[in-house]
């Protein structure tokens, strides 16, 4: 049966079981404890796992006497476990983060400001200097640093070299080329593009459509509203009115585009670095060809990739520290690009020999000068989560069930309206 | 004529339920590249079961099957121990309240478990009990559905078992234990699969309950075998494969009773 | 044993038995349940990302004005509408014929019931695999066989998670539902058929009626279940194509974890929490009222 209750244990269970309305849901929870004193907790994608942080990891446990717990999640995941452990106050060491929650945990007490590290270090390690900034100022709020970007990563244009050259096409460059290129290229089974039921794979066209998605100056959302509603138009016609791209279908998973353009089903996808290493494996024979983000107002991608940040009530912010600063080594990019293709936030990395000599990511390190961060001002107000609903239900609309774009959109700016004043 | 109809009826009903199965048995035995490939794959090329040796080698799945085991195993035990006594309690006795306590029991059932969990998770952290055993196992002690599930079993036994045993001298925890259970050991059966089952592929407490890789269970380790933006499908298959076999066997083991034990009650 | 006829001091002396059999079960939920659920209903009068500003009910004026909210619960409804009705339907018709004297109805009940013991999380990335109109399995069986391609996810969003929610539910009705076939008396049927009452009429008039009390488990049960429905919407969906599928215990752990609005999701859940216990009481007084007709 169960370990008995000892008495003890009873009088505990008893005096935590009445203390627990006090604490609701966090506020007076007792302060910061972390696992053993001699564990440093990280929370970590499970997909991040790579070789070259091992290293780091093992050098980080030699110098300061103590066992990392590398705790391995999905996104989702890891922030229901995140916020389970914010209302009970205890907290990991570091976090690593899929991007936008540093600045919705800043604003929520729940980030530590790294300000005083980055005033006493940041000269020796680079930081900002080094750091593209867009990365640092998704990473701030009020005018303090709150995370410091590991990976950044951008969306361009993926092809397949055969297809092109087959029907005689060069890589697309504006979304007219693009349109024309993808029915040329449909044919046999053969789509010329799939595209992402992920409504984050909306940006790149909003922004090539010089769409602001909010401006807190003046309240507007998607502005100009014309131009958002072509940019939308154009991704819905690609399915509906041309019948270059299949429906996609919605999901929590974002590979099935890379998984058509590994079978040869379609010629050219819309992606981030992530897919180029599950298109190795399963079609090696597949000549993969880069391009440049497409332009159409203006050219511009969307800038994403992950951060690290330490929560507020950790209790060895000084060793958290360290590890960010160790982990963030130009020398640790260049070993983890060399290991996985994964992009790095550093402006001196994008010269190491690493990334000129590698044709792949060469594309993606000249894209990432005009990756833009699309959310960054709707963060700043709270209500990302709420906006980030609404979009997933206005982009599927669109795209999968073929809504008009500008009753949907009007629909969207409403709801926005609503929840962002 | 007729039973032909049957019988194919009977047959395409069991090919819909277990084909799906099987190809998660074949997704299992694929290469990496075939469970990515977008033809498909239904039967492997050549089986890897070197898949299953790699969850060991990846994680430390012999822990997770270990724990999954202790958690669900104590967990069914303690259902086992504690549903029938206060099922036969809401059967069998006339107190105060009772129908308002009964209703309050079945209203627990009608709380998603999420909603529960940090109010939970911060009285598990006030105990220390993030973590262990104790932690994961502790608020699954007992449940409203195996409760409610007894009660409709020991209802049908008849009073006069009791009124004899009562006039006989027994005592009141004697009459439970040498009268009441013994009529409901199909039930128990019943009660024990379903609450392993349940138990067995929980997976939101697990995951918020444990912080280190050696303490997670199957349901919640699985989740290692994912990358950030794909499914390592012939990992996490052959992990859903293991976890299957325990249900599946104790299915097997248990189902004469299964059908019998609920057929007992009426369910009235 | 009315305790009304016995003397007070028995029934008082079982009511005390009562209770002390009761006491760590009363302890446990205490601790485990009603804590917790005091403590979201605490949490519904609060608002704030940590859900510590004192908000009054406006939590539950703004989820009953919500779109968003009657949505998802209309979307809920005619979910659970579909399982209810056709778990019952679809789990007495095959008891039906599992319950004739057919050779090998062991193993059939057996592979029926399979899907039961698999986690949903599993099914639910299971089914989404087979079903992917571009890239699943079923698409190219369907296509080997020349029959026209599926794009269910897209065409019938809820009635596709419906229906594997019933794949893997059904058996487990099935058995219920054997189990109270084989609790019918044979004497009933004879009686009939010497009337001369032929198969329909028979189900109608004998086997439905005797079956009332098995037919209210299982739908309180799947009514309870149908409406806290989360994964099918969590693995298969994610809620879509645009909010289809936008089941409300999905909705409300989206606002919990990703929106973390922890005050406007335990207001929701409250709301939840009395829709389900207010169809579970009239359940169980259509119940009542059934079996007093026969």
């Amino acid at each position: 049966m169960t370990s008995p209750l000892s008495r003890r244990d009873l009088l505990r269970l008893a005096g935590a079981a009445a203390a627990v309305p006090v604490l609701s849901a966090c506020a007076g929870a007792p302060p910061a404890q972390t696992a053993a004193p001699g564990t440093f907790t990280v929370y970590w994608n499970a997909g991040h796992d790579y070789q070259a942080y091992r290293k780091v990891i093992a050098e980080f446990e030699q110098a300061n006497k103590v066992k990392v717990n590398l705790q391995k999640y999905q996104w989702p995941d890891l922030r229901t476990r995140l916020l389970a452990d914010f209302a009970s106050g205890t907290v990991p060491d570091l976090v690593e983060e899929p991007g936008g929650w540093v600045q919705e945990f800043a604003i929520s007490g729940n980030a530590r400001s790294l300000q005083d590290y980055v005033d006493r270090d940041g000269a020796a390690m680079g930081f900002p200097a080094d750091w593209r900034p867009v990365t640092v100022e998704r990473n701030s709020y009020q005018g303090k640093v709150y995370g410091v970007q590991l990976h950044l990563t951008c969306n361009t244009l993926l092809y397949n070299k055969a297809m092109l050259r087959d029907a005689g096409l060069e890589p697309p460059t504006t979304w007219e080329e693009f349109l024309a290129a993808a029915q040329k290229l449909t044919k046999d089974g053969v789509y010329g593009v799939a595209l992402n039921q992920d409504y984050t794979y909306v940006w790149p066209w909003l922004t090539q459509a010089g769409v602001t998605p909010y401006d807190p100056k003046t309240g507007k959302i998607m502005d100009p509203v014309a131009d958002a509603v072509e940019a939308l138009r154009f991704q819905a016609d690609l399915v509906h009115k041309y019948k270059v791209a299949p429906v996609p279908v919605s999901s929590t998973d974002y590979s099935g585009p890379q998984k058509l353009f590994s079978a040869k089903r379609a010629a050219m996808i819309l992606t981030g670095p992530w897919d180029l290493d599950p298109i190795a494996k399963t079609s090696p024979d597949i000549e993969l060809g880069i391009a440049p983000p497409l332009k159409h107002k203006e050219q511009a991608t969307q800038a994403a990739g992950v951060s690290m940040f330490v929560p507020a009530k950790a209790a060895r912010p000084d060793l958290s520290w360290d590890f960010i600063k160790r982990i963030t080594d130009l020398k640790v990019e260049q070993a983890a690009t060399k290991e996985t293709g994964m992009l790095m936030p550093r402006v001196s990395w994008a010269d190491l020999p690493e990334v000129r000599s590698n044709e792949a990511i060469k594309v993606f390190a000249d894209a990432l000068p005009y990756a833009q961060d699309s959310s960054q001002q709707v963060r700043l107000t709270g209500q990302l989560g709420k906006w980030e609903e609404q979009l997933k239900v206005m982009y599927q609309q669109i795209l999968i069930q073929n809504e008009p774009a500008d009753a949907a959109l009007a629909k969207f700016t409403q709801a926005a309206e609503g929840f962002l004043k | 004529m007729r039973k032909a109809l049957l019988y194919t009826l009977l047959v395409v009903a069991s090919l819909v339920t277990v084909l799906p199965l099987l190809y998660m048995v074949s997704l299992s035995l694929q290469t990496e590249a075939e469970t990515l490939s977008a033809e498909a794959v239904l039967v492997p090329d050549s089986p890897q079961w070197g898949n299953y040796a790699e969850l060991f080698a990846r994680a430390p799945f012999g822990n997770f099957i270990v724990n999954s085991l202790v958690v669900a195993g104590v967990i069914t035990l303690a259902h086992l121990v504690f549903d029938p006594l206060v099922g036969y309690v809401f059967a069998k006795f006339r107190f105060p309240l009772r129908n308002t306590l009964f209703v309050a029991l079945l209203a627990t059932l009608m709380v998603p478990f999420f909603v529960r969990m940090i109010p939970l998770y911060v009285l598990m952290a006030n105990l220390g009990w993030l973590n262990t055993y104790q932690g994961l196992i502790t608020p699954f002690l007992m449940d409203a559905f195996g409760i409610f599930l007894m009660r409709q079993f020991i209802q049908p036994i008849p009073d006069d078992l009791i009124s004899a045993a009562r006039i006989d001298g027994a005592s009141e925890l004697r009459i439970y234990r040498r009268v009441i259970l013994p009529q409901t050991r199909p039930a128990l059966a019943v009660l024990g699969l379903f609450t392993f089952v349940f138990q067995w592929n929980e997976f939101l407490w697990p995951l918020v309950a444990t912080s280190t890789p050696e303490m997670r269970t199957i349901p919640v380790g699985l989740t290692l075998f994912n990358q950030e933006y794909f499914t390592l499908w012939h990992l996490t298959a052959a992990g859903s494969v293991i976890l299957f076999v325990p249900t599946a066997v104790l299915f097997v083991l248990t189902q004469r009773y299964f059908v019998r034990g609920i057929a007992l009650t009426g369910l009235k | 044993m009315t305790a009304r006829r016995r003397p007070r001091t028995l029934a008082s002396r079982y009511a005390r038995t009562a209770y002390l059999f009761l006491t760590p079960a009363i302890l446990f939920f205490a601790a485990f349940f009603y804590l917790p659920i005091g403590n979201v209903v605490a949490t519904s009068l609060r608002t704030g990302p940590q859900a510590d500003q004192w908000s009054g009910l406006a939590n539950f004026g703004q989820a009953l004005a919500d779109p968003a909210v009657r949505h998802s619960f209309l979307v809920t409804v005619g979910f659970s509408v579909l399982v209810v009705a056709g778990s019952i339907v679809l789990g007495l018709a095959l008891a039906m014929v599992i319950d004739q004297p057919l050779r090998g109805r062991v193993a059939f009940r057996v592979l029926l019931l399979v899907p039961y013991l698999t986690s949903v999380a599993i099914v639910g990335l299971l089914w989404r695999n087979i079903l992917d109109p571009e890239l699943g399995v079923l698409n190219r069986v369907l296509a080997a066989t020349g029959l026209p391609q599926q794009q269910w996810l897209n065409t019938a969003p809820l009635l596709t998670i419906a229906a594997v929610t019933l794949w893997q539910s059904v058996g487990y009705t099935m058995v219920l539902f054997l189990a109270g076939l084989q609790g019918i008396p044979e004497t009933y049927h004879e009686a009939a058929k010497i009337d001369g009452a032929d198969g329909w009429r028979r189900f109608w008039r004998i086997t439905l009626p005797l079956l009332a009390p098995t037919t209210l488990f299982v739908s309180v049960m799947a009514v309870i279940s149908g409406l806290q429905a989360f994964g099918q919407a969590y693995i298969i969906t994610n809620g879509g194509p645009g909010d289809a599928t936008d089941l409300s215990v999905f909705h409300i752990f989206n606002v919990a974890f990703r929106t973390r609005d922890f005050g406007y999701s335990s207001a929701q859940s409250v709301l939840l929490l009395m829709v389900i216990v207010a169809f579970t009481l009239i359940q169980l007084r259509a119940g009542r009222r059934a079996e007093v007709v026969y």
